[in-house]
């Protein structure tokens, strides 16, 4: 690759062949990253037309233009144009005697359950006091998992038991913290593959019904090309189905098991590329305070990191 | 269709360089770009998707083929030959006896279906004449055993666990004695969910696997090599449309595929057959006849 650049030396405009080259390593970097393919290739795309046309100086400085060009690209991705501040939020709700509701939703087996016990954790620890919600009324056990943290928690439960309308639990969830003054609610949903009719038209029911301030999307740090499937079938399907003319959307993204990928981080760039929603949460691990903030810095280093 | 995506995409590349009056170097670079392309999009390991194109380059000498049809007909054979070695690591998979105790042990990834898959798979041994029984060794995910236990009693499998036993390598020795003395002939253990970063959870279950001595340890999902696995299961083939990581499965643990699973219910589960579940990706009736040579 490089033999072919010992032409450049001197000012020169760039052009697209100059260019080609080193934007397809790149490209295949973010591949490994598990960034979707799709993607890694737009991304690239677009660093290179940025540069074309701009002066260079010789070829050790050309990689390192197409280097800060990719990074300063990848940061601008990963930085949202808005934050969620869940617990200004929350406060927000409580000043308006209401309470702040959350819905977790995803494919099967993400971390849906667990990331919300690690956020009603997150709540408790600043002082507002969750409620949990079982509407996940299909997967065995799913009721007594959240039992289980609730009692751990020391924090309400709401539940209905098995195979009842989740939308329907919901509804009498929030009424009921409403009136035990419990101040968040945090829903817990059945997973379901993004393309699987009938569930989604379930979720967007629920979602339509309750109206949520955020609606939640719990995804796995594990996918790679599929993270791009899950989030626009999702958003898809709780547009399509909803009965709403201003349906709700996912408004964040809860990224899971990030513990387990080593720098292999292009889920974050996938999800929040497609969606331009930010990442609200990162989970770190299985216990409750696994819980972080996603570091930019660190996960655009990450996926430049060869 | 299970991998539909992928499947079509590389049947299209196929049929492309079928419809190109000469077959060259330069037609078969492109239907090998397009394939790996489609392979990387639908999830695939890198390396592998690398391997596959190097594999095939070596294989088939286009220029030095003789005629277009036989040049088509080698290539088409030699992709299928590939995909199908990427699913095939050449072991035979442990096949459950009657008339003795068969010790399954089920590992995994966090949340990728182990517990699910465990009663999926009693309940076809069961169908098949079998007595099995379900041991839940997963005293660390909330509400582990409650999961275990309905899915159990709803297809009538008897299963054993502890509420109150937090050491998962003690309830699996006990499960299984019981179950071996009471003449149960697979015996399956759930375990639970851990990943190659974590040392602990993976001495506990070497622990596990001692005090029981699995005669094979089935593996949900993907998953990387670090403990001998018997078999691999792959599931939820339903959501994904993409689903490629199912390839990357094989060269992952180097165990045989032998089930995969489509859905959340108990049925929803199939044998895994290497040919002809590349034959259903790719969209023919039956390659039989393009994969012998
Ligand atoms: N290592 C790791 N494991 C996690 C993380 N988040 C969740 N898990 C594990 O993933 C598994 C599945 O988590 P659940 O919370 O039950 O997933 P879910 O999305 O609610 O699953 P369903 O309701 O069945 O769709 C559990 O074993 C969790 O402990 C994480 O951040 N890191
Ligand atoms: N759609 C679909 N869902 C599946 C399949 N297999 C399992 N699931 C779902 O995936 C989720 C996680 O399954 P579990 O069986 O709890 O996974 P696990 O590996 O035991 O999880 P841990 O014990 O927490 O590590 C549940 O919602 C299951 O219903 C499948 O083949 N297709
Ligand atoms: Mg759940
Ligand atoms: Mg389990």
């Amino acid at each position: 690759i490089w033999a072919s650049l010992k032409g450049l030396v001197g000012a020169k405009q760039l052009e697209r062949a100059d260019l080609e080259p080193l934007i397809e390593q790149l490209q295949a970097q973010l591949i490994t990253k598990n960034v979707a393919a799709d993607i890694g290739s737009q991304i690239c795309e677009s660093v290179c037309t940025s540069l074309l046309g701009t002066s260079q100086q010789g070829f050790g400085t050309m990689r390192a233009t197409v280097r800060s060009a990719l990074e300063k690209t990848l940061t601008r991705i990963l930085t949202p144009s808005h934050r969620v501040d869940m617990l200004a939020a929350a406060a927000a709700a409580k000043a308006e005697g209401r309470p702040y509701v959350i819905c977790f939703v995803g494919v099967n087996g993400v971390g849906k359950s667990t990331s919300l016990s690690k956020v009603a954790y997150y709540l408790k620890s600043n002082g507002f006091t969750p409620m949990l919600c079982a509407c996940d009324t299909f997967r065995a056990g799913a009721v007594e998992q959240l039992r289980v943290h609730a009692n751990a928690l020391e924090l309400p439960l709401f539940e209905k038991g098995y195979g009842r309308d989740a939308s329907g639990i919901a509804q009498d969830g929030v009424r009921y913290a409403k009136q035990m003054g419990h101040d968040v609610v945090l829903i817990d949903t059945a997973g379901r593959m993004q393309d699987n009719e009938p569930l989604m038209r379930a979720l967007s029911k629920l979602v339509t019904l309750n109206n949520p301030d955020l609606v939640l999307f719990v995804g796995e740090a594990l996918v790679g090309n599929e993270a791009v499937d899950q989030v626009r079938g999702f958003n898809k399907s709780l547009s399509e189905y909803s009965a709403s003319r201003d349906p709700r959307l996912i408004d964040g993204i809860m990224l899971t098991k990030f513990d387990t990928i080593s720098d292999k981080v292009g889920a974050a760039l996938s999800l929040v590329y497609t969606t331009g929603k930010p990442i609200v949460f990162v989970g770190v691990g299985q216990t409750y305070t696994d819980i972080r903030n996603l570091n930019v810095d660190h996960c655009v280093r990450s996926l430049l990191k060869s | 269709m299970v991998l539909a995506d992928l499947g079509s995409k590389v049947a299209d590349a196929l049929r492309k360089m079928t419809r190109a009056t000469v077959v060259d170097q330069t037609v078969m670079n492109e239907m090998l770009a397009e394939i790996c392309k489609a392979l990387l999009q639908a999830d695939v390991n890198v390396a592998q998707v690398k391997a596959l194109r190097e594999s095939i380059k070596k294989n088939v000498d286009v220029e030095a083929l003789a005629s277009g049809l036989n040049k088509r007909k080698m290539l088409e054979q030699a992709v299928c030959n590939e995909l199908c070695a990427m699913l095939d690591p050449g072991k035979e998979p442990y096949v459950p006896k009657k008339k003795q105790p068969n010790v399954i042990m089920f590992v995994g990834l966090q949340g990728c279906g182990k517990t699910t898959t465990c009663t999926k798979y009693a309940h076809l041994y069961k169908r098949k004449g079998f007595k099995c029984a379900l041991v839940c060794a997963d005293t660390f995910r909330a509400g582990a055993f409650d999961q275990l236990k309905q899915n159990a009693t709803k297809a009538k499998i008897p299963f054993y666990g502890s509420y109150t036993e937090t050491d998962p390598a003690q309830i699996a020795a006990e499960g299984v004695a019981k179950f071996k003395e009471e003449g149960y002939e697979v015996i399956i253990v759930d375990t639970s969910g851990r990943h190659m970063q974590e040392e602990a959870l993976f001495e506990e279950m070497e622990q596990v696997a001692q005090l029981t001595s699995p005669d094979d340890i089935v593996f949900a999902s993907a998953f990387k090599k670090k403990v001998a696995v018997g078999s691999c299961i792959i599931t939820k083939l339903d959501g994904h449309a993409k689903g490629g990581g199912a390839l990357s499965a094989v060269a992952a643990t180097g165990a045989p595929i032998t089930h995969i699973g489509t859905g959340e219910h108990i049925e929803d589960f199939e044998d895994f057959e290497v040919k002809s579940f590349v034959s259903r990706m790719l969209g023919k009736g039956n390659i039989k006849g393009l994969m012998e040579k």
